[in-house]
């Protein structure tokens, strides 16, 4: 824990000069909220009785779905469920802030009492929530929030990974791949987003600072993920001995990983992060595949859930509630699964570990 | 003279073309029908809902139109994807600099140079549309992108905002104005003037047309033009609407457009479409989102149902024309 | 009309020579055509007949030679100004837009328009209608759709089409290759009725049967060479066959 915070301190002094939100030095949230452990977030069985007898309802409106947005929804889901509140539509916007937007005016029609959502582009997200917000709908988001909304009065809570403990664990689970030295390779997302831009910070930050055997030798920006194999291709033809490589996300770390393979190489190390199926039977089979990164995004479902709902009968919530996150390798990755995405591992892996 | 035979098969003619006509009005009102019985509780069928389908689909609407005109002349442009984007971007960058009418010009004129782009490509490099809007599909998106190194753009101008987005007037929303008078003079051209009777000989002959004194490459620029600067309205609609922009805008509407314009009776071999076909195929599929979304299906089955009506009603516009 | 213009041809090819890239497509051609009077063309696969239409429809220009009209020389660089000159061409394929309605096909590429600059539909429809009454041309309505009419009917319209625009005269591409017996004796009867109308007809056909019901008189072309030209009342078919064969020699 010490650690972290030593690292964390340094790495907000790092993106201070490009970020304004970080810039104290102690922030950590998207418009700079102090960072709070989500188990913190609890509920009295008196206001349980209370929320579930206010016969409520709740609508999901994700910005794209994938793996992760899954995990949360069945988190979201559960917890409504749990909590006698009807989650009566759900949408995706496949990254389109209009669409974002025509599907929150959609789901009003139902008159929810709670929407959760992930905003598709914060800074233009207003237009998009005014009409809830106007409606009096209650509004959680998971990892951003609107700009100009404020906490406690415009929306409940913001929750989300605890992004700079990825990107730390990230590194340090590279430093443990290559027994703390060697040349890394460093695959960042180059996009302005705030996700991926704090935990590909972190890790580079821990392996800079923690580990002075480790360097990093090679850097190269991805903005669009179907390029990842052409930037991994030239980043290992440029510099054939490296002994690991981070890529921002498990997605185009499978074209990283084909590269490798392609080469033959069986040397270089991936570390990513997020769970994903084909990753992981490439690392439990001892593949290039060293660590996965994974939140616990169930967590996060069941969190702003659970906020949202509170809010219903006046129990507040943090500003920016963060869940833990837990680096996956080989010997984990049973209990790793069902901690992040709060189901069993898929057959194929399970196949594999036998 | 067999005029009582003649008369007969005449009479053929035009149940059959009736039918051919309304298959998107029929199926429109199945779908309408189903979703305010089975949703009848669930918020369907208020004015409110029912206007936001309206506005939510305005700018695929407007982008349908000037698709009719391009499928039709026997073109395709699958560039509005990006056009969209860029005309969002250029509108919104020039609106903050030199003011409103600037930042329309801007806008407007952004998606026609890529419309004349496109034409002139087709019309006199002679390159297919379809790859020819393929690459300037991936072109103008990789555009969109630079422009504002992928930050999104507030758009602060409550004129442009009222007037593009959210504004009514006479009690009614701009958007619908937009709309209506998008395909009003959209469907005028198309259907009441020789430049529209030449696009559709265009689509359906090029040489009989070429022969007959109709500037065939004249008619493909045109019809390119069209098609980018009413993307380009579709632009500011959504700047308008979202008071942002951003390079995503419109990347999901592509498949959504050409569906709404097929379904709406426009043959992708050209020659014969309609604009008051391809409003109602858009609000089809607004409609279909919206009902959909209201049922309370998982997203994933949101996606499958749509997928299937949308086959089920191509299959059917489709094979009524080819019989 | 005076009487000099009446007998004044209203085609009148000159000594035409065309070169493609160096190579003689058509040497030496000269020809008239007389108002009322239908010439035919005839020749094997590749004698030049499809150049020389080219030719007179304005499509190619030739290399040398002149071609009146009426008496007047005129240069044509494209199908639009020999339209102007109120010469039509009915294409082999017809061009006709398949999907359009038998009037906006009458009118392709030169639809009337009111006041309002839309089209006006009824004019079409009306002129359409009594077009195709005045030619016989069996057709359901103006409105039809071509894809749904018969070959013969199609080639019915791509007739009036011609007539209804052609002051002069009229090119026939292969009139009824694509037809059936009953079908082809109704275009027949179409072509002969325009004769009443008072235009040249030059028609290009492969039938000889066809030529002698039709024509007036043959002009045989061979190898982009012009044969000769017989009056049909003159001649027979076993002299056309000879000139288009070349196994007799004039």
């Amino acid at each position: 824990m010490s650690m972290k915070f030593k690292s964390f301190a340094l790495f907000a002094g790092l993106v201070a000069a490009t970020s304004a939100f970080a810039a104290d030095g102690v922030t950590t949230g998207p418009h700079g909220e102090k960072p709070t452990p989500a188990a913190s977030m609890t509920l009295s069985q008196e206001q349980e009785q209370k929320i579930r007898d206010g016969k409520f309802t709740a609508a999901l409106v994700w910005h794209e779905m994938s793996e992760y947005t899954n995990a949360v929804n069945r988190g979201a889901q559960d917890e409504f469920k749990r909590l006698g509140i009807e989650v009566v539509a759900q949408t995706d916007a496949s990254f389109d802030g209009a669409r974002q937007k025509a599907d929150v005016e959609t789901v009003l029609a139902k008159k929810p009492s709670i929407i959760v959502s992930l905003p598709v582009d914060p800074a233009s997200a207003a237009s998009v929530y005014d009409p809830a917000r106007a409606a009096g709908v209650k509004l959680a988001f998971v990892d951003n929030s609107p700009a100009g909304y404020e906490h406690g009065k415009d929306y409940v809570t913001i929750v989300s990974d605890d992004l700079f403990q990825m990107g730390n664990k990230a590194g340090i689970a590279m430093a443990e791949a290559l027994g703390k030295k060697g040349k890394v390779g460093y695959i960042f997302h180059d996009a302005d987003f705030y996700v991926t831009n704090q935990r590909d910070g972190a890790f580079k930050s821990t392996i800079e600072k923690d580990y002075p055997d480790m360097k990093i030798v090679a850097e190269a920006g991805m903005a669009d993920p179907a390029r990842a194999e052409e930037i991994a291709q030239a980043m290992v033809t440029q510099n054939p001995d490296l002994d690991g490589i981070y890529v921002t996300w498990a997605e185009p770390a499978l074209s990283v990983l084909s590269t490798l393979r392609n080469a033959g190489n069986t040397h270089t190390r991936i570390v990513t992060l997020d769970l994903n199926e084909p990753a992981a039977l490439d690392m439990v089979k001892g593949g290039n595949i060293a660590a996965l990164v994974a939140d616990e995004a169930y967590d996060i479902g069941v969190t702003v859930a659970r906020a949202a709902a509170g809010s219903l009968v006046g129990r507040g919530a943090e500003p920016f509630l963060v869940v833990d996150s837990l680096a996956v390798t080989k010997e984990t990755v049973a209990e790793g699964w069902k901690k992040s995405l709060h189901k069993a591992m898929p057959e194929s892996i399970a196949e594999a570990t036998k | 003279m067999s005029s009582a035979n003649t008369s007969a098969v005449g009479q053929g003619l035009a149940n059959r073309f009736n039918l051919q006509q309304y298959v998107v009005y029929l199926g429109f009102l199945a779908i309408f029908l189903f979703f305010a019985v089975v949703l009848k509780d669930s918020g369907f069928l208020t004015v409110r809902n029912l206007s936001n389908i309206v506005l939510q689909t305005a700018p695929a609407t407007i982008m349908a139109i000037g698709l009719v005109f391009v499928m039709s002349a026997g073109e395709i442009d699958l560039s509005i994807g990006s056009t969209v984007a860029v005309a969002a971007l250029a509108a919104a960058v020039t609106l903050g600099q030199y003011g409103l009418v600037a930042g329309v010009l801007a806008g407007l004129g952004a998606g026609l140079l890529i419309g004349l782009i496109n034409g002139a490509l087709v019309a006199y490099v002679k390159l297919p549309s379809f790859l020819v809007t393929l690459a300037t599909l991936g072109l103008f998106a990789g555009v969109s992108r630079s422009m504002t190194d992928l930050r999104s753009i507030p758009v602060t101008d409550s004129v442009f905002t009222g007037f593009f987005g959210s504004g009514v007037f006479l009690g009614i929303p701009s958007l619908i104005w937009w709309t209506a008078i998008a395909v009003a003079i959209g469907h005028i051209i198309y259907r009441e003037t020789r430049f529209g009777a030449h696009v559709l000989a265009t689509g359906d002959n090029a040489r009989a047309a070429s022969v007959s004194g109709i500037s065939v490459p004249r008619i493909r620029l045109a019809v390119m033009a069209i098609s980018g600067t009413l993307a380009g309205l579709a632009g500011l609609l959504y700047a308008g609407r979202l008071q942002a922009a951003k390079y995503t805008l419109g990347e999901t509407d592509l498949m959504t457009v050409i569906a709404a314009v097929i379904v709406g009776g426009t043959l992708l071999n050209g020659g014969r479409g309609s604009i008051i076909g391809a409003l109602v195929g858009s609000l089809m599929m607004g409609m279909l989102n919206n009902g959909l979304i209201l049922m309370g299906l998982s997203v994933s089955d949101q996606m499958i149902v749509r997928g299937l009506i949308i086959l089920a009603a191509v299959a059917v516009s489709l094979r009524e024309k080819s019989r | 009309m005076t009487p000099t213009e009446a007998n004044a041809p209203v085609l009148k090819l000159q000594d035409i020579h065309k070169m493609f890239s160096g190579i003689t497509a058509i040497e030496n051609f000269s020809l008239e055509v007389h108002p009322g009077e239908i010439v035919a063309l005839v020749g094997d696969n590749g004698a030049g007949k499809s150049t020389l239409i080219k030719i007179i429809s304005g499509v190619h220009s030739p290399t040398s030679g002149t071609i009146s009209i009426e008496g007047e020389t005129v240069t044509m660089s494209n199908a639009t100004m020999a339209r102007s000159h109120g010469i039509e061409v009915v294409y082999q394929d017809l061009a006709l837009a398949d999907q359009q309605s038998v009037y906006m096909n009458m009118f392709l590429g030169r639809e009337p328009v009111n006041g309002f600059g839309l089209l006006d539909r009824r004019r079409m429809i009306a002129e359409t209608d009594k077009l195709v009454k005045e030619l016989d041309v069996r057709i359901p309505s103006a409105h039809a759709t071509i894809r749904d009419l018969s070959g013969g009917q199609r080639q019915g319209v791509a007739i009036a089409r011609a007539t209804h625009w052609a002051s002069k005269l009229i090119l026939l591409d292969e009139p009824t290759a694509a037809l059936g017996v009953a079908e082809t004796a109704k275009v027949e009867e179409i072509v002969l009725s325009l004769k009443r109308r008072n235009i040249g007809v030059l028609i290009i056909s492969h039938s000889l049967d066809q030529v002698f019901r039709l024509s007036d008189r043959i002009c045989v072309l061979r190898r982009g060479k012009q044969i000769g030209v017989r009056e049909t009342a003159k001649t027979d078919k076993n002299e056309i066959i000879a000139m288009i064969t070349g196994l007799q020699q004039q």
